[in-house]
């Protein structure tokens, strides 16, 4: 055991620098990754640590970084490049689905894709538009990706670590609202990677969550829990493959399970998360999967995003829907 | 602690200067990010300046009736050094507040 306080920025930073060590063909290219290290501070250090042939600055061209990762990938290395935020992927979005994703497919697997793609995600920082939007929809939906998100430091340590070790892509989705909140990260912990983790365990209901709203939802089973209502927490972990094994498992013990997440409703990846309990629990559920999430809206600015993002209430109305109600 | 300065920009289309008409922050001042900073006159209109950041103000430049040029300093934050880098600001840690109670019982059947 070997624990350690840190915030998610610094457990991110040494997974990263432990990853370099331990594997020689790790590269880390990106937008300000190298001398300043990264608008979080993620990279800070790494570049003078591992020489600036390993570490390295990239022009304004999302694309291009995308575009040279793989083709760095082709030529036996193992690209960890960085989208500085969630709406700069954009740009990338075409290097990411027609190459990056199905590159092993094509080839017949003579070009594994072996490429961590690290992106700064999600609201709660109130930043200005393209800096506060939720993608895992959009890359569940392409074949070929994982995608992963991390919802405390140790989580972000050890997943980071594990997607790092892959020969697959893997778009990881940093949840930049919960950056700096420090928590006790064991570096050799034996918890698996793999999967969904039951963050806290419940009776009465199941709330599923990733990245940020994972701490939301602990806070709102604090609060349930003075009404008399135990409150079980899923953080997701892998949003594709998503660990239905776990999901099952917890709704048919509780019986009923609302979703929270910020990224638009309509098709996301709450409307999966739904479709798999019902698939799977349908003759257990005492009341429809419930969704709480952002709305059809472009991301607002910094100042509303309050009102944006599933905020305690509108969680704690989502249980007190799927508590309420009874089959006809 | 780390230093910030903030630059007069352009507040007009090739504007080059503007006059200060009121400080509405001190040195010593905690602000937060959009509030009112600074009153200020160019030729064309009388504006109010928002903070572009939160912080401790350590510096302001110049009094009442001087002017200053775009690109010259403006004012001068003070900020932690875990601060956000360069876009967005560190959310605050507060307890939960909650205005919904649950009412509902599940029943155990």
């Amino acid at each position: 055991m070997s624990e350690q306080m840190m915030s998610m920025q610094q457990a991110l930073n040494r997974a990263l620098a432990d990853t370099l060590r331990n594997d020689p063909t790790a590269l880390i290219l990106g937008e300000d990754v190298g001398t300043l290290g990264g608008v979080f501070r993620v990279t800070q250090g790494l570049a003078k640590e591992f020489g600036a042939e390993r570490v390295f600055d990239t022009p304004l061209a999302e694309s291009g970084i995308l575009g040279l990762s793989v083709g760095l990938a082709m030529a036996g290395f193992h690209p960890i490049p960085e989208v500085q935020f969630d709406g700069f992927a954009y740009p990338a979005v075409n290097q990411i689905i027609t190459q990056l994703g199905r590159m092993n497919y094509r080839s017949r697997g003579v070009f594994p894709m072996p490429v961590t793609l690290r992106v700064p995600s999600f609201g709660g920082i109130r930043a200005p538009e393209h800096h506060g939007e939720s993608l895992e929809a959009l890359f569940a939906h392409v074949p070929g990706l994982k995608v992963v998100s991390p919802a405390d430091p140790q989580q972000a340590y050890s997943l980071l670590r594990y997607a790092a070790g892959l020969s697959d892509p893997v778009i990881f989705m940093e949840p930049k609202a919960r950056y700096w909140q420090k928590a006790a990260v064991d570096m050799d912990t034996t918890q698996s990677p793999l999967g969904a983790r039951i963050a806290r365990p419940g009776k009465h209901v199941t709330l599923v969550a990733w990245g940020a709203m994972v701490a939301r939802c602990l806070q709102v089973a604090e609060l349930a829990a003075e009404d008399g209502i135990i409150v079980e927490v899923v953080d997701l972990r892998w949003l594709k493959p998503i660990d239905e094994a776990t999901l099952t498992e917890s709704v048919t013990r509780t019986r009923r399970a609302v979703v929270v997440h910020e990224g638009p409703r309509t098709a996301g990846l709450g409307a999966e998360v739904a479709a798999l309990i019902s698939e799977h629990c349908f003759d257990t559920l005492k009341a429809p999967v419930e969704r709480v999430t952002g709305f059809d809206v472009p991301y607002p600015s910094g100042d509303l995003e309050d009102e944006y993002i599933p905020n305690i209430d509108r969680i704690l109305f989502g249980i007190q829907r799927v508590l309420e109600h009874r089959r006809g | 602690m780390a230093e910030i300065s903030f630059p007069l920009p352009d507040l007009g289309e090739g504007l080059i200067d503007a006059t200060i008409l009121e400080w509405l922050v001190a040195p010593g001042d905690q602000v937060e990010r959009n509030q009112p900073m600074v009153e200020v006159e160019t030729t064309k209109s009388a504006l109010e300046l928002p903070s572009p950041q939160a912080g401790r103000v350590v510096r302001t430049y110049g009094e009442p009736g001087q002017s200053i040029k775009v690109g010259e300093p403006l004012i001068i934050f003070s900020v932690p050094d875990d601060s956000a880098g360069i876009v967005g600001t560190v959310p605050m840690e507060e307890a939960p507040r909650r205005r919904v109670r649950l009412t509902a019982r599940p029943d155990e059947d």
